[in-house]
């Protein structure tokens, strides 16, 4: 019953989030073609809560798909280096003066990251998940030492927008980038749903998985894969929005206490949630602009997750 | 038919055997190499049709043709999921039985448990799980590792009635160091030393007493039809 109010609440949450910012629009003109309202609405707001629900439950069910695969708490896309890969290669961007082409460059950066990963865990056993994570953490400290070569050598300006670029954004205009985050949040929510089973065994023990006919290596790859993709194409248009696919499967699993294959659909749902809340709450805080969101998840969700732990644990 | 031809690794020398439809039993010492042998015939290391089970290869075959074939019991439940309960576990085993999640856990006496997440059970009661599973997959091969290594007597008792009962099980390959089970059983003896194959022959041949003093030296013993370790 509460699980269901709270569900409500969420989804109320969702529809009023575009109404409120620094600037008051009134509900009357959001159809009025005429008025600023209703571009503010229609070509900010709304593509901005869209934006934010659809990274949010990316980001969170990568989270739990990461998880289960190398049955480590801990792995998440961005512990595994692919933020890191996607930053770094923006950074190369800005400084070689493609600033176009961030986006691009930041999905490339991703999935240089994911190939590097698939040919290190092809050399070792991958049911050494661990020396998967360690070797991930690696390649984070690897980028950033270039990521500080490219500091040392960039100017003010360069700097700035690297820095910018690494606190997350979700600032857009219009509906053109988001079109492509909703159709990558639908098919990786399609996959996983399509994987339950499998994922159901992988959640047991690779062995279980394999004794009850299931092929885990091209399991594990296709997942993979196509989670990496999704997660690429988020960190190209809003930069790296850590945390979330760490803390919501575990605020979920401690919550619901039901076994992962059992919260896709809830994952996905409370990260989209999740993300919604943190934007408003850094574009309504802002004394002269919006507060990086990277810093209001972090903000937030980081006191929570140690409570929970700490409350779990008594 | 199973048929093992020639397989050598670093652990596993020259093995070469068949089962025909039959039973089999499985002893050596620890560290000789049997759980890796059970490996090798459930698909889970990969190897070139050494090892081919109807005509098929378990380790590249994936799907109801693989689980029909053969299933593996390990010694100890591995589950990486805090909440998977034991209904839930039981479902996904449920593969080729025409029996009842339900009656499998009133059969073992573990219908309490049905609700409790299987990382919180004990290690007996986890074996009784496992034990639970392989009668849901129903292989035409179960292999059971160390089947009886955790449980009390009254279920060991239980679990051998239910592998002398020909409609719970099919064919069983067992790995064990409970020597009594295994010479009640009467099953075929395969003993494995230092990766190699010294004995495979008739339970009776095996448990003779000249045998006995072969392989176990002095620290076994037959007392009245039992087989007792001599402290």
């Amino acid at each position: 019953m509460i699980k269901k109010i709270v569900a409500f609440l969420s989804f109320i949450l969702i529809l009023l989030a575009p109404f409120y910012g620094q600037i008051e629009i009134s509900s009357q003109n959001i159809f009025n073609n005429l008025s600023s309202d209703y571009q503010i609405f229609w070509d900010i707001r709304v593509p901005r809560t869209l934006l934010a629900f659809f990274v949010g439950a990316i980001l969170a069910l990568s989270g739990l798909v990461f998880q289960t695969i190398f049955r480590n708490p801990m792995s998440t896309p961005f512990t595994l280096g692919v933020a890191s890969g996607a930053t770094l290669f923006t950074a190369i961007a800005i400084i070689l003066g493609f600033t176009a082409f961030t986006s691009l460059f930041a999905f490339i950066g991703a999935m240089v990251t994911i190939i590097l990963l698939f040919i290190i865990s092809s050399r070792i056993n991958i049911k050494e998940t661990s020396s998967l994570l360690l070797i991930g953490i690696a390649l984070s400290f690897f980028y950033s030492a270039c990521l500080m070569v490219l500091f040392f050598v960039s100017n003010l300006q360069e700097s700035y927008e690297i820095v910018r670029f690494t606190m997350g954004s979700l600032d857009i205009v219009g509906f053109n980038d988001i079109y492509l985050v909703i159709l990558a949040g639908l098919s990786i929510l399609t996959i996983a749903l399509r994987y339950k089973y499998e994922i159901q065994l992988l959640l047991t023990s690779y062995q279980l998985a394999n004794l009850k006919g299931i092929d885990v290596k091209k399991t594990n790859y296709i997942l993979l894969f196509w989670v990496s993709v999704a997660v690429g194409i988020c960190v190209s248009i809003t930069g790296p929005i850590g945390f979330i696919g760490l803390i919501i499967p575990h605020i979920l699993k401690t919550i619901y206490k039901k076994s992962a294959d059992k919260l896709i659909i809830p994952v996905f749902f409370y990260g989209g949630v999740f993300l919604v809340l943190c934007d408003m709450i850094s574009r309504n805080l802002g004394v002269t602009s919006d507060i990086p969101i990277g810093v209001v998840t972090s903000f937030l969700g980081a006191p929570f997750f140690i409570y929970l732990i700490i409350s779990k644990k008594r | 038919m199973l048929k093992v031809d020639n397989y050598n690794s670093n652990i596993l020398k020259n093995i070469s055997f068949e089962i025909d439809n039959k039973n089999l039993i499985i002893l050596g010492s620890n560290g000789a190499g049997k759980t890796t042998l059970a490996h090798l015939l459930s698909g889970l290391l990969e190897h070139n049709n050494t090892v081919l089970i109807d005509g098929i290869n378990p380790s590249f075959t994936y799907g109801d043709k693989k689980t029909k074939l053969i299933n593996y019991i390990p010694p100890k439940l591995d589950i990486f999921d805090d909440y998977i309960d034991v209904k839930e576990f039981l479902d996904i085993n449920n593969l080729h039985s025409n029996k009842l999640v339900e009656d499998i856990l009133k059969l073992l006496e573990i219908n309490y448990l049905a609700n409790k997440p299987c990382k919180q059970l004990s290690s007996g009661e986890s074996q009784l799980l496992l034990i639970a599973s392989a009668i849901l997959h129903n292989a035409k091969y179960t292999i059971f590792d160390e089947i009886t290594a955790n449980l009390d007597p009254l279920k060991i008792k239980k679990v051998f009635n239910l592998l002398k009962d020909k409609n719970i099980f099919n064919h069983k390959i067992i790995i064990t160091h409970n020597l009594d089970l295994a010479y009640k059983l009467k099953y075929d003896i395969l003993f494995i030393k230092d990766g190699k194959i010294v004995f495979n022959d008739t339970n009776e041949n095996f448990f003779s007493d000249e045998s006995l003093k072969v392989f176990f030296k002095d620290s076994v013993k037959k007392v009245d039809n039992n087989i007792l370790v001599a402290l």
